[in-house]
């Protein structure tokens, strides 16, 4: 996944607003309806001004009585009252309508984002850092939704309200209307002008800010070394000046806004100072009645208020592009490692792998493994040992193919890795990593990973054969315990035991074991090591081993230093050779068991 | 509430533009209720036939338009100078914290997260100055016009101001207990939220058992949940705000109904001129911005609160590392080092990490500083720093006292290359010049040749210009560690220390460095803390720590003859080499 670039090209926001509005597709008819309601309710809105203007012809007019008058205005009143209500009611709906919309497409991103992350490999998802994937599923969408809810709402809700009221105004005097409109071409271009600069001005605060937010980040972690150069003095220096430059493109936006505003009260007054002109003249030569002409007066006032509005809408709409563009980032990129068309589905793994002159690196020209030859046969229990960086973890990560080989050829019961199904593989192998990540939630929901298809006996007896039970029977809820803070609170052994569980209580054929470095108490590691033994019986095993009691208990040892498997036999042979196998035995297990 | 102890200094700094703008901000709230009277005459004018021809309003037009380029420019000023202050307020805060930030201690930092602290300066400073700007707008605003408003209004007809101006009140206050609510509901759409965002973390993180269980769908499933929680939870919230926009509406537009109704009647009964009605409706309709104002300031002023304590507890914490009181300024360090009892404890620590440690140091010697992870080498040399304090008589430098040595000449003294090689994002050349405001050219070139980088520079294409970090190019670990040696060594410090510094190098590189510190260090003392006896066997002296406690102390010879503990480490490490273990990495 790339970074984010900003681009300012108008037609990049336009095809991404076609890829949007696919997501409102399913909802078209409860927008147009909802559009056709929110024009109802803006019209019902705009009848005021000219209900004030007609109550004022009207008392005016000699033909009524007080009398009369008086219940016209109470039931013109009531009736407004009612219209009112009704408008309201309508609007609730409508509203509401519109927001469930945008939330039920929100909801729909995020689920799409996150479903479609979980479907890239391990390796494109380690690449970036987790807060980035997490901002992608649960924030970008919510800046969507944002902009179409709110921005783009009140944008054409803005836009409607200055296209009814004109009309009105066109209606009651389709001149003086006509004259008002000479200001309406000039606040355009001053909008249009102020876009421009806003623009600009809003670039140039989120650059300092960026650039604010990096020097402190840097040097609040770097304080120590600042102090110990005694460069305190300098840094402040530092700070100053882009603090300074800070300030001054906050003031750029002030002014820009400063001026924008003032000006557009100017012309929307100015209007109405024309409109008053040429009202009062209208009066005179006839056509507009007073009423009529305060109805106008009103009406001006309030045309020129959504003008303001449009133009910002039009910059938090940016927001709503950029979180657009990150999303589609994320739904573009295809996973690297597929599943085949003709995948196949595994109906058992019997235990049968080989590697045949496995070549493969994490990145291009750094080989991890090179050449590497072996195979397991069923039931056997193989160990990998060699000094960190050998290549045994990778070994492990190959045979469930959380990545792809560059060169030679997996084996997985005689059939290509390449041409199994990906899920069929991984739900033979149980894989007890050496870094057991715990999730929030209770010993049994790490055990069984949620899965509600895994009967209570299942767990307390993988528990009770792996040896967990002596753990649980510590604890006052047992297999219901919390888990909290990523299972800080167990220790390393408590972990490896709980690993144990979940991958007996999946009953694979095939078990692959990252042991922990990390010291183990003594009493755990005694109940690790019977675990160990009693697992080996019932599946085929694969362990990258840092004890020396685990591998006595293998039926054959693999050597590796460097990517190459140097030696290979049973502990005994292997001593013999007095090779690498024979230092590393002394190096790890007698010096380091000593000290 | 405003008026905390901090604010007082930038409301006298920034007082007379304060005023100024408020005073404009009254004035033009006065006059822009002219316009409608003036309307009103016109009006009423024209129907009373008092005015007659166009012509006669031509004054009064006159008079509006000059009120409205009044408006205009004083609307700029104000922007200019309430806006202007929110932001002046909020640099010189920024600025404050910056400067503090850089007196404080170790004791401060290891205890507080970085997010945490750039919490404050972005989220906590952005409520602190939307209060000074935006809020102090509204709140003078809103008062001034509103009463202003009121006057005008009630001196029209104070009856119908009374019916009028009640119900708005009254909505005012539900609004404001609805608000309350709303804010409730938002709350849980929040926590919703970061649940939901909590589980994409941890499935994100834990992404690798997820696929070896084959746990996507279930994944899929248990997020869907948490995202349709979300949706839930937002429509609940929306709701409610959905009805508190209706319930102001309806307000609204009842009052207003309310207002032509009565207003048409008394216009009726001759009690009201229709240009007087006019003018009512215009002054109904700027009363709602106050209303609005008052209440959002109260939001506002709410957040802003909490922000202003955080930032001020920040201020005010002290910096517990600072000169002794009687401190010795002009004290000529030579390189001569004594360790007398030195027993240290970290501030928040039960057990002391360093534990009765003598020795002493010549002048000008070579010592290297070895043991385990954890045996607290690094701890003591960032004593000799001065990063914690320690008690007097335990470290002497020369004849002086270690506690009432001004810090600054200390640190003068010392050159430091530290474990982590931190290097600020900008040129090499100004990394390694750091010490200094402009290096010399001669000394960069000497002191990247001495550490052993300059041909790897010069193979940058910028070069010496070369930009590291974030922004820039990524060099490796092993880079980072000479250019961190050059930048010590060029402040050609009587005591260099070295702190695990050449791990990340290769054994040849790391031999010719130090031949090269050997050479230009004659007479100057030098400490080496390693933990590879590789890397010290040659140097003068060697300091071995074992659990805080000093364990050895001699040659290389000596120690191996003598010290069974270096044995040991001797013969470990010899195997090491021999199995090809990777060297540990910085």
């Amino acid at each position: 996944m790339r970074d984010f670039v900003e681009n300012h090209e108008a037609h990049r926001d336009i095809k991404l607003l076609v890829r949007l509005l696919r997501y409102f597709k399913p909802y078209t008819g409860k927008f147009i309806w909802a559009f056709v309601l929110m024009i109802i309710t803006t019209f019902t809105n705009m009848i005021l001004p000219l209900a004030s203007g007609l109550a004022i012809d009207l008392m005016a007019d000699s033909f009524y009585s007080i009398e009369q008058k008086t219940w016209i205005v109470i039931i013109g009143a009531l009736i407004l009252l009612l219209v009112t209500a009704l408008s309201i009611l309508i609007s609730f709906y409508q509203n509401l309508m519109l927001q469930k919309i945008g939330q039920k497409i929100t909801d729909q991103l995020r689920v799409d984002v996150f479903n479609h992350i979980e479907s890239l490999s391990i390796g494109q998802i380690n690449q970036l850092p987790v807060g980035k994937l997490v901002t992608r599923a649960t924030n970008d969408p919510g800046n969507i939704s944002e902009m179409f809810t709110n921005t783009i709402v009140n944008l054409i809700r803005s836009i409607l309200m200055m296209v009814i009221i004109a009309i009105i105004m066109f209606i009651i005097e389709w001149r003086m209307a006509l004259i008002t409109m000479v200001v309406v071409p000039l606040i355009v271009l001053a909008t249009i002008f102020f876009r421009r600069y806003s623009r600009s001005a809003y670039r140039s605060v989120r650059n300092n800010v960026s650039e604010v937010n990096a020097f402190l980040s840097e040097n609040l972690s770097g304080i120590k070394i600042t102090q110990v150069f005694n460069q305190e003095e300098k840094k402040i220096n530092e700070f100053t000046a882009i603090n300074q430059k800070l300030k001054n493109s906050y003031f750029k936006e002030i002014y820009v806004f400063g001026i924008y505003r003032p000006i557009i009260y100017l012309l929307a007054m100015a209007a109405t100072i024309i409109t008053i002109y040429f009202g009062v003249q209208s009066v005179f030569s006839g056509p507009l009645s007073i009423g009529l002409f305060v109805s106008f007066y009103v009406y001006v006032g309030q045309f020129f208020e959504p003008v303001q509005q449009i133009a910002e809408q039009f910059n938090s709409l940016q927001n709503g592009f950029a979180s657009a563009e990150k999303i589609f980032d994320v739904l573009d990129t295809k996973p690297d490692i597929n599943d085949q068309e003709d995948a196949l589905e595994l109906t058992k793994f019997s235990g049968s792998i080989e590697f045949k002159d496995v070549w493969f690196s994490y990145v291009p020209g750094e080989w991890v493994l090179k050449g590497v030859s072996f195979n397991v046969s069923p039931n056997e229990t193989v160990a990998l040992v060699g000094a960190t960086g050998s290549g045994k973890t990778t070994i492990l990560q190959l045979i469930v193919r959380n990545y792809d080989i560059q060169k030679g050829q997996i084996l997985i019961d005689g059939i290509d890795i390449k041409r199994i199904k990906r899920s069929s593989l991984r739900s033979f192998v149980g894989q007890m990593l050496q870094d057991v990540f715990l999730f929030s939630g209770t010993i049994r929901d790490n055990i069984t990973l949620n899965n509600e298809a895994i009967l209570q006996e299942e767990i307390v007896k993988a528990s009770d054969y792996v040896g967990l039970d002596h753990v649980l029977n510590k604890l006052p809820e047992g297999l219901n315990h919390e888990v909290r803070e990523r299972g800080n609170n167990f220790s390393s052994g408590e972990r490896q035991l709980i690993s144990f569980a979940r991958a007996v209580v999946y009953k694979p054929t095939v078990m692959t074991l990252d042991e922990a470095t990390a010291n183990i108490d003594s009493e755990t590691e005694a109940v690790i090591q019977n675990s160990l033994a009693k697992m080996m019986n019932i599946s085929t095993m694969i362990i990258v081993a840092h004890r020396l009691s685990t591998i006595q208990h293998c039926n054959k040892i693999l050597v590796m230093q460097k990517g190459e498997i140097i030696e290979a036999g049973t502990h005994q042979q292997l001593l013999k050779k007095k090779g690498l196998y024979f230092n590393l035995y002394q190096l790890q297990y007698e010096y380091r068991e000593a000290l | 509430m405003i008026l905390l102890k901090h604010f007082r200094h930038y409301y006298l700094k920034y007082g007379l533009s304060f005023l100024l703008g408020i005073a404009i901000l009254v004035v033009i709230d006065w006059y822009q209720l002219e316009i409608p009277r003036i309307v009103k005459t016109i009006i009423d004018g024209v129907e009373n036939q008092t005015i007659t021809n166009v012509s006669q309003i031509l004054e009064s037009l006159l008079i509006v338009t000059l009120i409205v380029a009044g408006i205009t420019i004083g609307r700029f000023l104000w922007r200019l100078l309430l806006f202007g202050n929110g932001r002046r307020i909020e640099s010189d805060i920024r600025q404050a914290m910056f400067e503090h930030a850089t007196k404080l201690d170790q004791n401060f930092y290891s205890r507080e997260k970085i997010g945490g602290l750039m919490s404050y300066f972005i989220n906590d400073l952005n409520a602190v100055r939307e209060l000074y700007g935006f809020g102090l707008l509204m709140l003078v605003d809103g008062f001034v016009l509103g009463i202003f408003v009121l006057i005008r209004m009630f001196s029209l007809d104070w009856v119908m101001t009374l019916y009028s101006f009640i119900p708005i009140a009254l909505m005012g206050v539900l609004v404001f207990f609805l608000e309350l609510k709303m804010e409730q509901k938002f709350k849980l759409r929040q926590e919703a939220f970061e649940k939901a965002s909590d589980f994409a973390q941890e499935s994100f993180t834990g992404i690798t058992v997820i696929k070896a269980y084959v746990r996507e769908a279930a994944e899929a499933l248990g997020f869907k949940k948490k995202s349709h929680d979300v949706y839930q939870k937002s429509m609940d919230h929306m709701r409610y705000a959905i009805v508190v926009n209706i319930i102001i509406d309806a307000m609204i537009s009842i009052v207003i109904i309310a207002i032509i109704a009565f207003g048409s009647i008394m216009i009726a009964k001759g009690e009201l001129s229709s240009g007087e009605l006019t003018e009512y409706i215009a002054y109904f309709f700027t009363l709602l911005w106050p209303v609005f104002a008052i209440s959002w300031f109260l939001n506002i002023n709410g957040q802003a609160q909490a922000s202003a304590k955080r930032i001020f507890s920040f201020l005010d914490a002290k910096p517990i590392v600072a000169e002794h009181k009687d401190v010795i300024v002009d004290a000529q360090i030579d390189g001569s080092i004594r360790f007398n009892h030195l027993t240290f404890a970290y501030p928040d620590a039960d057990e002391p990490i360093l534990n009765d440690i003598s020795f002493a140091i010549s002048a000008g010697e070579m010592i290297g500083i070895l043991g385990k992870t954890g045996s607290g080498k690094s701890t003591l040399v960032e004593l000799l720093l001065h990063i914690y304090n320690v008690e007097e008589g335990m470290i002497a430098f020369g004849a002086y006292d270690h506690a009432k040595l001004s810090i600054k000449t200390l640190r003068n003294s010392i050159g430091y290359v530290p474990q982590d090689n931190f290097l600020f994002s900008t040129s090499i050349r100004n990394n390694i010049g750091f010490a200094f405001q402009n290096i010399d050219e001669q000394k960069l070139l000497e002191v990247g040749k001495l550490s052993d980088i300059h041909e790897d520079i010069m193979s940058f294409k910028d070069q010496y210009e070369t930009i590291l970090g974030e922004r820039g190019v990524t060099i490796s670990g092993g880079q980072k560690q000479r250019v961190s040696i050059a930048r010590a060594l060029a402040k050609e410090p009587t005591i260099l220390i070295l702190d695990d510094s050449v791990s990340a190098v290769d054994t040849k590189t790391e031999e010719d460095i130090i031949t090269n510190l050997r050479h230009i260090r004659k007479g100057k003392t030098t400490l080496m803390i390693a933990h590879r006896i590789s890397t010290v066997r040659n140097l003068d002296k060697i300091v071995l720590i074992d659990q805080g406690r000093l364990a050895g102390f001699g040659t290389h010879q000596e120690l191996l003859k003598n010290n069974s503990l270096y044995k040991e480490m001797y013969n470990l490490q010899k195997l090491e080499e021999l199995v090809g273990e990777e060297k540990e990495h910085a």
